[in-house]
C-alpha cells in the first residue's frame, strides 16, 4: 500500500467492512443498554500519530473525556483499539444498565472496561473474520479519566509512524451517551492489509 | 422483459458483493446508486422493481428512503442488506415495507432464498 496516501478502492473496503464489524458490536451495545444505537458511516484515514486528533472528529478538545486504549496482534498486524466516551455519558450509561448508588470514579472505571470489552472485542473479531486473519488482544490499559481530549491525544504522540485509523462514532438514540472507537492499524501492517483487501475483491 | 433491479449502497465494494450474489440465471438490468436520493430517483424511474437497500448512507439513508417509498406510494420490492444487525434496525424496516432483513456481508445462497420466499425470483 502506498503509505503517503490510501486510495479510494481501499478506503471503500476498509470503511465497509468496519460498517460490518461496528455492526455487531452495535448489537451487543443495545442489548447491553436496551437502547437503539444510531450507527454512524466510519471514517478511514492515513495519519500521522501527531494528527490523531484529526481522526476524532466526533469529540471536541474542550470534552472532558475517560479512554481506555488495547493492543491486538495476529497475522502480522498489529495496532491498538482506543475507545474514547465523553464524560457525560455515564450517568446515562448507569441508569440503563440499572446501577444503584453513586457514580464514583470506581464506578465510571468498571462502566468504562465493560463496554470496552464488549466493543473493542465484537468489533476486532468482526474485522478479522472479514479480512480471514485472527487476532490476539492484549489487556485494556486505562489512558485516564476525566482528561481533556487534547492532553489525551498528545499523551499518545510517541511515534511518528503512520497509522491507518478507523474512526466509529457510537451514539444512542434517545439518551447522551457518546463514545468513540477508534481503530489504529501500524504502519508495518499495511502492506499485509493491502494483499488481504485485494483477495477480497478479487 | 428483463426485471429492473437496484443495487443502493454507498460502498461500491458492498455492491460488487451483492451483484455477485445474484442468480447468474435471472433475467434482470441492473442499476446501482451510492446513496439515497440517487436511489430514489432510480426508483421513481423505473429503474428498481427490486431494491436491494443498505441502511448506513450519507445523503439520504436506507430508512428515509423505506419511508420516502410508502409515503409516496412507489412500487417495488425492497430487500434490505445491512450491517445494522439490531433487532430493532430489523422490527423497523419491516414496519416500513421492507420485505425482508439480509445482514451482511451479504451470503448468496441466503439471498437466492430470500428471492424464492417472495416469489421474485425461484429458479
Amino acid at each position: 500500500m502506498n503509505t503517503e496516501h490510501l486510495d479510494e478502492e481501499m478506503r471503500d473496503v476498509f470503511q465497509e467492512i468496519a460498517n460490518v464489524a461496528m455492526g455487531r458490536a452495535a448489537d451487543l451495545l443495545a442489548r447491553l443498554l436496551n437502547n437503539y444505537v444510531v450507527l454512524p458511516i466510519p471514517v478511514v484515514n492515513l495519519l500521522e500519530r501527531s494528527e490523531l486528533n484529526m481522526a476524532l472528529s466526533s469529540l471536541r478538545a474542550v470534552d472532558s473525556v475517560s479512554a481506555v486504549c488495547q493492543g491486538f496482534v495476529g497475522s502480522r498486524i498489529s495496532g491498538e483499539a482506543l475507545l474514547i466516551f465523553n464524560d457525560t455519558s455515564f450517568q446515562d450509561i448507569a441508569e440503563l444498565t440499572e446501577f444503584k448508588g453513586d457514580i464514583t470514579p470506581e464506578v465510571e472505571l468498571e462502566l468504562l472496561m465493560d463496554i470496552a470489552n464488549i466493543l473493542i472485542g465484537a468489533c476486532l473479531k468482526g474485522l478479522a473474520e472479514q479480512l480471514d486473519v485472527s487476532f490476539s488482544q492484549g489487556q485494556p490499559v486505562l489512558l485516564g479519566q476525566h482528561l481533556n481530549l487534547y492532553d489525551l491525544v498528545n499523551n499518545q504522540t510517541g511515534t511518528r509512524k503512520r497509522a491507518l485509523t478507523i474512526e466509529i462514532p457510537y451514539r444512542l438514540e434517545s439518551r447522551n451517551v457518546d463514545c468513540d472507537l477508534l481503530l489504529l492499524f501500524t504502519e508495518d501492517s499495511l502492506a499485509v492489509l493491502e494483499s488481504k483487501v485485494r483477495f477480497m475483491l478479487e | 422483459m428483463s426485471t429492473p433491479v437496484l443495487i443502493c449502497d454507498d460502498s461500491s465494494f458492498a455492491r460488487k458483493q451483492v451483484r455477485r450474489a445474484l442468480p447468474a440465471d435471472w433475467d434482470i438490468s441492473v442499476s446501482f446508486a451510492s446513496n439515497g436520493e440517487e436511489g430514489l430517483t432510480a426508483i421513481k424511474e423505473g429503474k428498481g422493481d427490486v431494491v436491494f437497500l443498505d441502511l448506513t448512507m450519507p445523503v439520504m439513508d436506507g430508512f428515509e428512503v423505506l419511508e420516502a417509498i410508502k409515503v409516496q406510494d412507489l412500487s417495488c420490492l425492497v430487500v434490505v442488506i445491512s450491517g445494522d444487525i439490531q433487532p430493532e434496525a430489523m422490527a423497523r424496516v419491516k414496519r416500513l415495507g421492507a420485505v425482508d432483513f439480509i445482514k451482511k456481508p451479504v451470503d448468496a445462497s441466503r439471498l437466492q432464498q430470500v428471492l424464492a420466499d417472495f416469489g421474485i425470483y425461484t429458479g
